[in-house]
């Protein structure tokens, strides 16, 4: 209702010092079943988020309510110090501004379970795209950043193979470059290496733990226990769509203080 | 041999069926297509009124023979004085446009419905990538979804291309002289039965020909990224 009064408050993105991701109290319900119900998350510059739980608890439909591919029913978003126009619709909350919702996905780039690497581009064409047609840069600078980010994951020899030539790994890898390559403010990652053989899970967490280490901020829906507790500068465990337990990988993984952290944990055997 | 000294006589006869048959096959083809993808585009949409009536109207000119479409237009039009009476008669009283637009609207129908589901056969995840780096609609179709469904439909756009050729034969029988109107008229000038439809076969034989190398060519070109897909 108030949707009017929001819009890029530019006295505060001039303060810098406020968090990239800011979602309040976020629910979704899918028909008569809430899968979120009120799930709040600050992020800051830096910040390495782990969002853990089991499966069903609503982590992935976190994730993808704060770039809206998934529309919450309730609850407000602030992005790079811009708070999002939504406005309640017959079904949640839609989106008053298209072009703020396209601006705020440019900001956050997105790697998922699935890789969707776009299939009929060979991983160069796959990496520029973004750059070229949504950010308008020239094809030239666009490929010179690709290059960089192929570099940067292995994949530069590959740049002119196409995804189903790939192995699981390269594919995930060459869509984190994809993501990187729109130098977004923070990268979401939706399980990224749940899709993944066992043996090709390495290749992929080692490239996300050295873009932590660059000080990347991130958030991360991850079943990689030990991923989450060696790069996470702060944890959420999430439980039927509420946080059951949030603070420093440290604290949550020695002393969960819930049952339902405790059970979990015991059983992803950490 | 005096078939054939007939035959090289009557070469202007059949540059002419060959020149309606392509022109025909070309003119419809393209037409049909432009027409068949933003239709194919609402079909997939799922729009309330209209994706109905796309399909409830392809479903009528699948339904029935070409023919009986030719014959409807050209024979039946004639028969309703306000269309005798529009300004379009001067090219609905002509066979030629009536094939024309039997032929596209024919070639329409089954269009719409190989790109309908070439578009749906888009993975989801690719559109959402799309989506997700903060692509519009149109140009998640413009770089995505439409790239990759027509490529994934190069087959059968052959495939109707080829029966949208040997439906053009239908020609012959509204009194345009196309391949099989020209082996026709040269049956029935000299009763030369095998060689005036024997050289209309060859020819249609030769156009198949080239569409095949044409296809084979894009596909070699476009559907690389398919090839160790299992595709």
């Amino acid at each position: 209702m108030d949707g009017g009064q929001h819009g890029v408050d530019r006295d505060s993105e001039a303060a810098g010092a406020q968090p990239i991701i800011a979602a309040q109290r976020i629910c979704k319900d899918f028909g008569s079943l809430s899968v979120l119900r009120g799930i709040s998350l600050e992020a800051a510059n830096h910040d390495v988020i782990s969002i853990i739980g089991a499966s069903g608890s609503g982590k992935s439909t976190f994730l993808r309510c704060l770039n809206l591919l998934e529309m919450p029913t309730s609850g407000s978003l602030r992005i790079g110090g811009e708070d999002l126009d939504l406005r309640p619709g017959p079904q949640g909350l839609v989106a008053g501004d298209r072009k703020q919702v396209r601006r705020i996905r440019a900001m956050l780039g997105m790697v998922f379970q699935g890789f969707n690497l776009w299939s009929h581009m060979n991983v160069l064409d796959n990496v520029m795209a973004g750059p070229v047609h949504v950010q308008g840069r020239s094809k030239a600078e666009a490929r010179e950043s690709a290059e960089h980010y192929l570099q940067r994951v292995g994949l530069y020899e590959k740049r002119d193979a196409y995804p189903a030539f790939m192995s699981g790994g390269q594919q995930q890898r060459a869509a984190i470059a994809r993501a990187l390559a729109m130098e977004p403010a923070a990268v979401l990652f939706d399980e990224p290496t749940s899709a993944l053989d066992p043996e090709l899970v390495g290749e992929v967490l080692k490239v996300i733990r050295g873009l932590a280490e660059e000080g990347r901020t991130m958030i991360v829906v991850t079943h990689e226990m030990a991923f989450a507790r060696d790069v996470s500068s702060k944890v959420l465990f999430l439980h039927k769509g509420e946080v059951e337990e949030a603070g420093p990988p440290g604290e949550l993984f020695r002393a969960p203080r819930s049952e339902r952290l405790k059970a979990f944990l015991t059983r992803a055997a950490v | 041999m005096y078939a054939f000294q007939v035959l090289s006589d009557h070469i202007p006869l059949f540059l002419t069926g060959l020149g309606n048959t392509l022109l025909l096959l070309v003119l419809s083809a393209v037409l049909a297509f432009a027409l068949a993808l933003p239709l194919a585009l609402v079909v997939t949409r799922k729009v309330r009124v209209a994706t109905p009536l796309i399909e409830a109207v392809s479903y009528m000119f699948r339904g029935t023979p070409l023919i009986v479409q030719v014959y409807l237009l050209y024979y039946g039009l004639a028969q309703f004085a306000f269309i005798r009476g529009s300004l379009l008669w001067p090219w609905l009283r002509e066979a030629w446009t009536c094939l024309l637009i039997a032929f596209t609207l024919g070639s329409c129908a089954y269009l719409i419905q190989i790109l309908r589901g070439a578009i749906e056969a888009v993975p989801h995840g690719e559109v959402e990538a799309a989506r997700a780096i903060g692509m519009s609609p149109f140009q998640t179709l413009r770089i995505v979804v439409l790239p990759n469904a027509l490529r994934r439909s190069l087959p059968s756009l052959e495939n109707e291309t080829i029966f949208l050729l040997h439906a053009t034969a239908i020609a012959s029988l509204v009194t345009v002289i196309d391949l099989l109107g020209a082996g026709r008229n040269f049956n029935t000038i000299y009763y030369f039965t095998y060689e005036g439809f024997a050289i209309a076969g060859l020819l249609y034989l030769a156009i198949v020909g080239f569409l095949r190398l044409t296809f084979a060519l894009l596909e070699k070109k476009l559907l690389v990224h398919l090839r160790r897909a299992g595709i």
